[in-house]
């Protein structure tokens, strides 16, 4: 089931097209990562979303049916830019952000209670925020997001500006809030983080959807056919014995023995005839696929070698 | 329903944070101590400068002024037999020298004053006066009239005049109005409608800039609608306003009821409450001031004039707001406002000219017109409502205020849902007109 399907979604700002028939669905319970370089229509997309801006044509569905107003209690947005009251009192903003998400305010006190004791930082309730560095006032800001224990949460590069050990709370957050059945909708650019956690990904560039899918689907179908062979013996006997059927790109040698060839093999070759020669010629320790990154993937796709 | 409820919660959170600072608080109580400061301080600086007693040698070579001139506890007036310019150089340490000439009953011109620091126009005055009637009363001597005193004395008149409104007009029972009381109000009344316009409106393009460099916007804007957000902030500040205002107007009303009866003479106030009924004045009172006393009591005209006050003000300042959210949504800095706020400023300059005017000529069509035109009536219609205007004019005033304050709503709301989401463009003129309509 998809929680969110965007349909054909066009929007054109007075000199530009920020997004050029953009559809995707985002399954129910997933983590799913907005990906693209920057200016590619990612803001955009999650306003759409958040029905901050709406669309020129095309349209958006929540859980099946066209969204409404009431639509955005089910929401927690938190912007790439955070933004937070510099001289408000830490607790009384967040009980305000929360009533404005439907909450009542005793409702938001206790719950805002449970998450600052989850995160250490009870004694902050009464500081104002211009007194909190930038990473304490993003955990607010996270908390203020989440509270109302929306279905779909929308994070806009949630990981810049934390530190690693936050990053890695911000991370299990994440995580645990989809095991409890949140779906979320996170752009970054942090390649790394989307092989960790996210499921699915659309990668947007110029206006356009133009790679969507689960993340290893993905990784596989865009692999090279280049793998990795870890042996012992001789590198000159298995070069010998690979030759004309595939293609050396990089040898590594050890001086106890212990090397690794990198080889490209044709699309219609026969991988299996490949390691029967190099199971004849050395004692093969390993043979494997090298799965490019999200990165590599990132970069091929934007600059349109993919 | 929700709606109804988050523009409540925005109102609340506006309302609370300025409430709250010190700032507030102190100019709100601090305000009204320095108006009726500013209203006192002539009355202190007549008590002050009536301790210092100036002399004025006199060398009076007639020999008639001299003898008759009366020394008030303002100015002492000295003889000396010294010829003049002996005396010049004698009495440099006295205010001035009055040097009246021998043939001063023929030739009134021969009268000169040396000061020896700076004059006084008040102290010239009174001097003048003074030789003025003892020269008159020399003259009318030489007529000889037997018991002139007497006769004078009983040819003495002092009128006072007492203006009532016409009460075949409409008005049920006589009501005196005076022009003075009316002035000094239209003078308040329509520098509150400025300070409220300018100061509170540009508090709302402050804040909603600041929110916007703060991206506070952007939280917000994803649960609530821009419109609301606007109103929210325009309504709390307005309820800012109106806090003050009634705050203001009890401190000043609790003065006056609890404080005025202990200071003001019983005997005036009694007096106010016979000509209430009709009597006319007995003479003995200072006839001014009664007038300004009856019409501040009179229930009716103070209601008329808070109430209009309170309608102009919530209008006003709604129309302004609205106008100074969408600069400010539009900017990043208060130095990029600068450009888009002037047309907002100027008619209320303009308004504040016009009201000098309105002032000598509340029925003027200058004032007239100025006072219909939405985005001038504001002030310079609370400059003519403490006079006698027809209620029509104010009716019609108040309906074009709203009618033009929801279109300008409407308008800036647009620029507003467009502008909070700009970052780093100045737009002009034209691009805000390209974002209403888009």
């Amino acid at each position: 089931m998809d929680l969110i399907k965007i349909e054909n979604v066009t929007k054109r700002f007075a000199n530009h097209v920020a997004l050029d028939d953009v559809s995707l669905s985002i399954p129910e319970g997933s983590i799913y990562g907005l990906l693209g370089p920057n200016g590619a229509g990612k803001t955009t997309l999650l306003r759409i979303i958040n029905r901050i801006i709406a669309p020129d044509s095309g349209r958006v569905l929540f859980n099946g049916c066209e969204m409404s107003d009431d639509d955005v209690y089910r929401i927690g947005y938190m912007p790439e830019e955070r933004g937070l009251y510099k001289k408000m009192k830490v607790g009384e903003q967040a009980v305000f952000f929360a009533r404005l998400k439907g909450l009542s305010c005793k409702e938001a006190t206790s719950k805002l209670k449970m998450w600052f004791e989850k995160f250490g930082i009870e004694e902050w309730w009464n500081k104002s925020v211009g007194e909190l560095s930038k990473g304490m006032a993003q955990k607010v800001q996270f908390i203020a997001t989440v509270l109302h224990e929306p279905k779909l949460l929308i994070f806009d590069e949630p990981f810049s500006g934390f530190d690693p050990i936050n990053a890695n709370l911000l991370k299990k957050e994440i995580l645990e809030l989809r095991d409890k059945g949140a779906t979320i909708i996170f752009s970054t650019h942090n390649m790394g983080s989307v092989e960790e956690v996210c499921d699915h990904i659309t990668l947007i560039d110029k206006s356009k959807n133009i790679l969507s899918g689960n993340v290893d689907a993905i990784r596989r179908k865009h692999g090279a056919n280049i793998f990795e062979l870890d042996f012992r013996g001789t590198e000159k006997e298995l070069l010998a014995a690979l030759d004309g059927c595939c293609e050396v790109m990089s040898v590594s040698t050890s001086p106890v023995g212990f090397n690794k060839v990198k080889i490209h093999v044709a699309d219609d070759a026969d991988l299996r005839g490949v390691i029967a020669k190099a199971n004849e010629s050395v004692e093969l320790r390993s043979f494997c696929e090298i799965i490019p990154s999200m990165n590599d993937i990132f970069v091929r796709a934007v600059n349109g070698n993919l | 329903m929700i709606m109804k409820n988050k523009i409540g919660i925005i109102i609340g959170r506006e309302f609370n944070e300025r409430v709250r600072k010190k700032s507030f608080i102190i100019t709100t109580l601090l305000t009204p101590v320095l108006m009726i400061a500013l209203m006192m301080a002539p009355v202190l600086m007549t008590l002050y400068s009536e301790g210092e007693e100036k002399v004025v040698m006199v060398v009076d070579e007639s020999n008639v002024v001299a003898p008759s001139l009366i020394s008030t506890p303002e100015v002492k007036f000295e003889s000396t037999p010294l010829p003049i310019d002996v005396a010049m150089h004698e009495h440099t340490g006295c205010f001035a020298i009055l040097h009246i000439d021998k043939d001063i009953l023929e030739n009134p011109n021969g009268v000169r004053f040396y000061t020896n620091g700076s004059t006084s126009i008040g102290l010239e005055h009174n001097v003048v006066t003074q030789i003025e009637t003892i020269l008159q009363n020399e003259k009318l001597k030489m007529y000889d009239i037997g018991n002139l005193q007497d006769i004078l004395a009983s040819v003495k008149t002092d009128v006072n005049m007492q203006s009532y409104k016409n009460s075949a007009n409409g008005g049920e029972e006589a009501e005196t109005s005076s022009s003075v009381v009316a002035t000094v109000l239209a003078y308040i009344l329509s520098f509150v409608l400025y300070m409220f316009l300018l100061i509170y409106g540009s508090m709302v393009m402050q804040s909603v800039i600041e929110e916007k460099n703060n991206r506070v916007l952007e939280v917000m804007v994803s649960s609530v609608r821009p419109f609301e957000m606007m109103m929210g902030k325009i309504l709390g500040v307005a309820c800012v306003a109106v806090l003050q205002i009634v705050i203001w107007f009890s401190l000043i009303g609790g003065v006056a009821y609890f404080v005025l009866p202990h200071v003001l003479p019983a005997e005036l106030l009694a007096t106010i409450e016979l000509m209430k009924q009709g009597a006319p004045a007995s003479g003995g009172v200072d006839m001014d001031m009664l007038q300004a006393m009856m019409m501040l009591t009179n229930v009716g005209y103070v209601l008329k004039v808070l109430a209009s006050l309170l309608v102009f003000v919530v209008g006003g300042f709604l129309l302004y707001a609205a106008m100074f959210a969408a600069v400010g949504s539009a900017v990043d800095t208060p130095q990029d406002a600068q450009q888009l706020q002037t047309p907002i400023t100027l008619p209320i300059i303009i308004s504040l000219l016009v009201m000098l005017s309105v002032i000598n000529d509340p029925t003027s069509s200058l004032a007239f017109w100025f006072s219909m035109v939405p985005f001038t009536s504001p002030i310079v219609m609370m400059a003519r409502v403490p006079y006698d205007i027809p209620a029509w004019e104010i009716a019609v005033s108040i309906a074009l205020l709203y009618m033009t304050f929801f279109a300008v709503v409407w308008a800036a709301a647009k620029i507003y849902r467009v502008g909070i989401l700009m970052h780093g463009k100045k737009p002009g003129f034209k691009e805000l007109w390209r974002w209403i309509r888009y």
